[in-house]
């Protein structure tokens, strides 16, 4: 049993340097099952009271250093346990609500986000910051990100809509459908999905409806960080039979930082930014 | 036997002429409206190019074709299996191509970022360039040869009992490489586990060169046909090996034989198509419960009927969810299952099951 309990206090105490003891009445335990969940503790300033994290958190640098408590599709409940958390947020998919009603049952708070658009994601803020007593953190940041919405949103309304492609897979290659967040991006920045509505969310796509779909745009967000290099260098090979397509022929495909676009979190007014910057290079209206 | 050639070549006329006829219609069904006034308007001037003529000349009538040579690669090996196994049970995939084949692609899905697998690859990039074939599908096809050989030589280590003890490396080999599949798609990440799933169940992919599906073509034209010519041997086989041997068929080099062009045809459908279930099954089953077990015709006519069978189930699944797609093997395995039963019901009453 001491051995155990050793476990405990240094798998909680990795990062914060001797916290006296009685703090632990103020000082939140807070467990982040999902990359875009870190970033926004990060963001709102509660980096010391984050003892665990799901790997592929990557952003920010710091956020690797945490204890890692498995993936976010498959979180090892032994760890989060071992971590002694007093608040588990978790997004509102099949494996990560199953864990939360087991945490439950053991009497662990948690908290369900459900953030798949960027409505949701505001939710998500606020509902957070108040439970980390940030909430005025959280609505600057909520503001912060609906300013950016509305500026590029005021400036493209007139604007004719470019058409784009959310590519997010090529072998078979797979787009962003109408219901994703990838598609709000689009429409922000004064651009229409290229593809119509699908029973898919990400549906794959043949070849044929590829050219079909003439987009004038191409965008792949990046598997991660460090790809978006190889994935540049690829893509021009990769794209070279379809040269009919506008994007293709006029050299229009653009990488962007896949943690960056791929994640709905506090960096999506800067994903905003990229996505209008894909789709006019030269600030043209 | 009263198969002679006139009527051989007749049947197999007719049924070629019926494939043509599928794949006539089924050229002008899409996701995109595609008219033969627009083809034949030809591809366009320079900066004005006719979309409609480049969607069907570059994307349909090459995965048409595409689906056309699978389907008869898969079927027709069914037959072949079916017949040197002597296993009604027995697909394309029974000895070990498919999980090879999906180590092999998924093993390039995997590591297609690391160092090392560029490193290797690297020594290797003049295949692709040659043939325009990604590197999944080169994986695959390696990844099928070597696991069916070593299938093959497992089996003849067992000797006497040659066909049991084939089946059995078979079936353990497949579990075996299975498990592993499964060890990699448990560790892969989301988006890498979508890409694989897909090809987990079936979907042709184009080679970027579209020399590549005539070559494949021509490969699994001339393995059918190599088979073809083992057809009566193969009648002979399935009344048993010791029988066989004693009636003058070289038992050893027929099987050899028969066994390496199958499993050749497989890999190369396996490496254009991932892996599409119940072609190899059933169409194998269904032509025999219409035109009897004789083997010189079952080949030709499993051929084209798996050809005709897959070139419809991949045009449903171009546009039953337009304009997204399915998975081809979703469709062969809705539609062949219902279909092969009805033909089970209609047939049974005066049929000799498998060639056993």
């Amino acid at each position: 049993m001491p051995t155990l309990l050793l476990a405990v206090i240094l798998c909680g105490c990795a990062k914060e340097p001797e916290p006296s003891q009685p703090q632990a009445d103020t000082q939140m335990r807070i467990i982040s099952m999902a990359p875009n969940l870190t970033e926004i503790l990060f963001v709102l300033g509660v980096d010391d009271e984050i003892v665990g994290v799901t790997k592929y958190s990557t952003y920010p640098p710091q956020a690797k250093e945490i204890t890692s408590i498995g993936t976010f599709w498959q979180p090892d409940i032994e760890a989060v346990l071992m971590c002694k958390p007093t608040l588990v947020l978790t997004l509102g998919f099949e494996q990560q609500t199953t864990l939360a009603h087991r945490l439950e049952k053991i009497g662990c708070e948690t908290q369900s986000l459900d953030i798949e658009s960027i409505s949701g994601l505001y939710e998500a803020l606020s509902v957070i910051g108040s439970k980390v007593n940030k909430s005025e953190q959280a609505q600057k940041l909520v503001s912060a990100i609906q300013n950016k919405q509305k500026e590029l949103t005021d400036r493209y309304a007139s604007s004719d809509k470019i058409k784009v492609l959310w590519v997010v897979q090529r072998q078979p290659l797979r787009v962003a459908g109408t219901k994703t967040f990838a598609n709000e991006l689009i429409e922000i920045a004064g651009g229409i999905n290229a593809i119509s509505d699908t029973i898919n969310v990400y549906p794959p796509i043949g070849n044929e409806e590829f050219i079909g779909s003439m987009p004038d745009v191409i965008i792949e967000p990046s598997m991660d960080s460090e790809q978006i290099q190889t994935q540049k260098a690829t893509a021009r090979e990769f794209y070279q039979r379809f040269s009919v397509v506008p994007a293709v022929a006029n050299d229009r495909i653009y990488v962007i930082d896949g943690d960056l676009a791929s994640r709905l979190g506090p960096r999506l007014a800067e994903a905003m930014q990229k996505v209008a910057d894909c789709l006019r290079p030269e600030g043209e209206e | 036997m009263t198969l002679t050639p006139q009527k051989l070549v007749l049947r197999s006329i007719l049924a070629g002429v019926v494939l043509l006829g599928v794949m006539a219609a089924c050229v002008w069904i899409g996701s995109q409206d595609v008219s033969l006034a627009d083809v034949l308007k030809g591809p366009g001037v320079e900066g004005s190019p006719n979309i409609q003529y480049i969607i069907f000349m570059q994307e349909r009538l090459p995965r048409i074709c595409l689906a056309a040579i699978v389907g008869a690669a898969l079927a027709c090996a069914g037959v072949v299996f079916q017949a040197i196994l002597r296993n009604p049970l027995a697909d394309p995939y029974i000895l070990g191509v498919s999980s090879g084949a999906g180590l092999g692609s998924i093993v390039a899905v995997l590591f297609s970022g690391t160092v090392i697998y560029g490193r290797i690859a690297g020594h290797f990039s003049w295949i692709a360039e040659a043939t325009g074939m990604s590197s999944l599908m080169i994986m695959a096809f390696v990844g099928a040869m070597l696991t069916v050989w070593l299938v093959w030589v497992i089996g003849r280590v067992t000797g006497r009992t040659h066909v049991t003890g084939l089946l059995l490396a078979g079936v353990v080999v497949n579990a075996f490489f299975s498990a592993l599949i499964m060890f990699l798609l448990s560790i892969a990440r989301a988006r890498q586990l979508q890409s694989t799933m897909f090809w987990l169940m079936g979907h042709m992919m184009l080679p970027e060169n579209p020399l590549m599906v005539w070559f494949s073509g021509g490969v699994v034209l001339l393995g059918i046909v190599c088979l073809l010519m083992l057809g009566n041997s193969l009648n002979i086989l399935s009344f048993g090996s010791d029988d066989a041997q004693s009636l003058g068929v070289p038992v050893k080099r027929t099987c050899f034989l028969a066994f390496g062009c199958a499993a050749l045809i497989t890999s190369v459908a396996v490496s254009l198509s991932g892996l599409i279930g119940f072609v190899g099954l059933v169409v194998p089953h269904a032509v025999r419960l219409v035109v009897g077990p004789d083997h010189r015709l079952l080949i030709p006519l499993s051929a084209i009927a798996g050809a005709s069978f897959l070139v419809v189930a991949d045009t449903i699944a171009r546009v039953i969810i337009a304009p997204a797609i399915l998975p081809v093997g979703v469709i062969t395995a809705l539609v062949g299952g219902p279909f092969f039963l009805i033909l089970l019901i209609r047939y049974t009453k005066n049929i000799q099951w498998g060639p056993a």
